[in-house]
């Protein structure tokens, strides 16, 4: 029985993971979504649902049609729509006459998913499952990071294509390790790797510009245009704070030393956001705080159309970009989108966040520099 | 000292419809004068469009437009940020639309010179708030209007009970139900039919707030009444037959009142006692883009009862919706008579 499950980005190669650490050998791995894709999937979908369902109904009808038979997916009790992904989808694809069955995992619950994965295993009992766990979500804190340098050295690296050859051979490598002592080991050797392989430019002074939304749309570059390389291109440093370790990191959730971004993010939208209410809306709220706190020039704001937990997170952020000072551009999704108009937003952007910068430094320029005058005379009394 | 009593502005939208007994006299009984917003009509909604987030579903960008309308009148709003109410078993998990939550945070972020929002979280769901909770809530906003703590609770009390006559009100019984489904009993006035023939049996499912609200539903009560036909809606249906239904899919509805609509539909599809069912969606509805769809797919199973499925925004035209509407009542009417010659045939014939 061949398994599959929909292309998430560099979040494919955590599945796999952790599918190959389970014991399967029969995985077809999906291809990258394309324009056949997105095209099969709204064919069949309904009218106005949300992106996502689109892209991963079409990923599954492809894998279906190389010859799966398992398709696993994600299922929630949550806010959003996107525990009813796989009824509906299952009820289109059973229309449409494929003989499947799907694995629904409920990521909510930590108990739910080890059971879960115990019956998809090859005859594990529950330790071993845990264990396959375990070395799972430690490969996707690397994959993570492996994500994060690969945004930021792609923009400053001299010899254009170097950043993604290293990335893709340190996803290999993640993929490929076996053994929890030579995984930990990757904690090290990952950064290594990108700092003796790749020239960077140290003359470079990039503007940083972090992407938030909803986290489908933000990991899977065949949907959102690749916006991260576009970016890059255009000479900006950025990064992703939405991952899915908050569902499968036990370790990290159990650590009470440790705290995840998150959390973070969620205690400071809390004036703005008390409550959640699904998808990403309140970490884009919160995130937006942040990375202004924490220095950075802009946010890109992702969602897909008609994702109902953005929408209100996008009606609120105006409000915080007026008062925290903080460009944020708003872009909605689908798969009609356009790439030259996509491209178009983000150079205005960049142009208006490389003119805002020298503002502010020229404002801080004056104004220390009228600071210690005044202690001067006022100290002295000249 | 009428004069200095705080006027509390309800407006009618969304959950409204759901909870106005509860709301409006809980606040009466504390003393303040509760302002509910005027019936949705076209000023109101050409506001509301021009004004609300462009993604929003119709229905929620109607509510910005009762809000502007309450703008001057009042001292406070009571805009409830809702998650899933009830209590018992079945209520620990089920949730309602995100929309909801967010509703007076983004109104309170969007129009900031709005007077104050009263917002009080109350979820049965995720954050497993159980009745002390609720009294809780109750006692804090009612503080802001009498120190009397006893008043309050006279107040709560009213509400509640106003409340569960309200739903029991609207709910029928299911013996209630059968008689219908067999044509004894009439559930609204006598529709308009000619001599003779007897008025067809339509269900009419969606969100109370768009079923209640005539101008978002273009009447289509009052149409239906006038082309002979009696229609029960999805707010009336029984609530353990509902449940029941749920039962028999294999995973857990968790919108509290998508549950009603696809409990429903499920019903009268398995048991075919009525001429056909109208969906009602509003366009760019979260939660309706996953049941429409389950709806269809389920009518399309089991084709004996027809379904007619509705998209409603602020464009659509009357008249285009007036068409559709009696080309579908005329199916019935022409199914209703081949089926009962078929049956009389049988009859003369065996």
């Amino acid at each position: 029985m061949p398994i599959t499950f929909p292309h998430f980005g560099s979040l494919t190669y955590v599945f796999e993971t952790l599918l190959r650490e389970l014991g399967r050998k029969d995985i077809i791995v999906p291809n990258k979504p394309s324009k056949r894709t997105a095209e099969l999937g709204t064919r069949y979908s309904p009218e106005f649902v949300c992106t996502p369902f689109k892209i991963t109904l079409g990923t599954f009808i492809e894998a279906l049609e190389r010859g799966a038979t398992e398709l696993g997916m994600g299922g929630c009790n949550a806010y959003c729509r996107f525990g009813y992904y796989w009824p509906v989808q299952k009820l289109i694809l059973e229309d449409l006459g494929y003989d499947f069955r799907f694995v629904p995992i409920d990521y909510e619950d930590p108990l739910a998913i080890v059971r879960t994965l115990k019956n998809e295993s090859d005859g594990f009992s529950y330790l071993q499952t845990l264990r396959a766990l375990q070395k799972t979500w430690v490969k996707n804190r690397f994959t993570d990071l492996v994500d994060k340098l690969r945004y930021e050295y792609r923009a400053i690296e001299t010899v254009k294509g170097t950043t993604d050859r290293v990335a893709e051979r340190a996803f290999k490598t993640i993929v490929e390790t076996k053994g929890m002592i030579n995984i930990r080991k990757l904690k090290k050797t990952l950064p290594l790797m990108f700092e003796k392989e790749i020239e960077i430019d140290n003359s470079l002074d990039p503007l940083k510009i972090a992407i938030i939304g909803e986290i489908y749309v933000v990991f899977e570059p065949a949907l959102n245009v690749d916006v991260h390389r576009r970016l890059n291109e255009l000479g900006v440093i950025c990064e992703t704070p939405a991952s899915l370790r908050r569902f499968i990191d036990i370790g990290y959730k159990l650590n009470p030393f440790l705290k995840l971004h998150r959390e973070v993010s969620v205690k400071i939208a809390e004036p703005y956001l008390g409550y959640r209410c699904g998808g990403e809306a309140q970490e884009s709220i919160g995130d937006t705080i942040f990375y202004k706190n924490k220095g950075w020039d802009g946010m890109v704001h992702l969602y897909p159309f008609t994702c109902m937990p953005e929408i209100i997170s996008r009606s609120i952020l105006p409000q915080i970009s007026k008062e925290y000072d903080m460009p944020v551009l708003s872009l909605v999704v689908d798969e009609q989108t356009g790439e030259a108009g996509f491209q178009t937003r983000l150079e205005a952007f960049i142009d208006l966040l490389y003119r805002k910068r020298e503002k502010d430094r020229e404002r801080k320029i004056t104004k220390k520099s009228t600071k210690p005058n005044v202690s001067f005379q006022t100290v002295y009394g000249v | 000292m009428a004069s200095q009593k705080i006027k509390v502005g309800i407006p009618r939208a969304l959950l409204y419809y759901k909870f106005f007994p509860m709301w409006t006299t809980f606040f009466k009984e504390l003393g303040a004068e509760v302002i509910v917003s005027p019936k949705t009509n076209k000023i109101l909604k050409d506001v509301a469009v021009s004004i609300a987030p462009d993604e929003d579903c119709y229905s929620s960008k109607l509510y910005y437009g009762h809000v502007m309308a309450l703008k001057d009148k009042v001292d406070c709003y009571f805009i409830p940020r809702f998650s899933s109410g009830g209590f018992g078993k079945g209520h620990e998990k089920n949730v309602s639309c995100p929309k909801f939550i967010g509703l007076a945070e983004v109104l309170r972020s969007v129009f900031p010179d709005l007077p104050e929002i009263i917002m009080p979280y109350f979820s049965t769901a995720k954050n497993n708030h159980g009745k002390l909770k609720f009294l809780k809530y109750c006692f804090s906003i009612g503080s802001k209007f009498t120190k009397n703590p006893f008043k309050i609770r006279t107040a709560i009390k009213k509400a509640l009970k106003n409340q569960k006559e309200h739903y029991q009100q609207i709910q029928i019984s299911v013996d209630e139900l059968q008689k219908w489904e067999r044509s004894e009993i009439l559930l609204n006035e006598a529709p308009n039919v000619e001599e003779g023939d007897v008025p067809l049996k339509v269900a009419i499912v969606g969100h109370s707030y768009v079923l209640n609200d005539p101008y978002q539903s273009i009447e289509i009560m009052k149409k239906l009444t006038s082309h002979g036909v009696d229609c029960i809606t999805s707010e009336q249906m029984p609530r353990e037959l509902v449940e029941h239904q749920m039962k028999f899919l294999d995973f857990n509805m968790y919108f509290e009142y998508e549950r009603e609509i696809i409990g429903t539909v499920m019903h009268f599809l398995e048991s075919k006692t009525i001429d056909g069912i109208l969906h009602l969606i509003i366009f760019s509805c979260g939660p309706d883009s996953i049941g429409g769809e389950l709806c269809s797919r389920f009518s399309r199973r089991k084709p004996e009862v027809p379904l007619l499925q509705l998209v409603i925004d602020e464009h659509t035209g009357e008249a285009g919706l007036n068409t559709r509407i009696e080309a579908f009542i005329d199916m019935l009417r022409r199914r209703k008579s081949i089926k009962e010659k078929k049956i009389r045939r049988k009859i003369e014939c065996p």
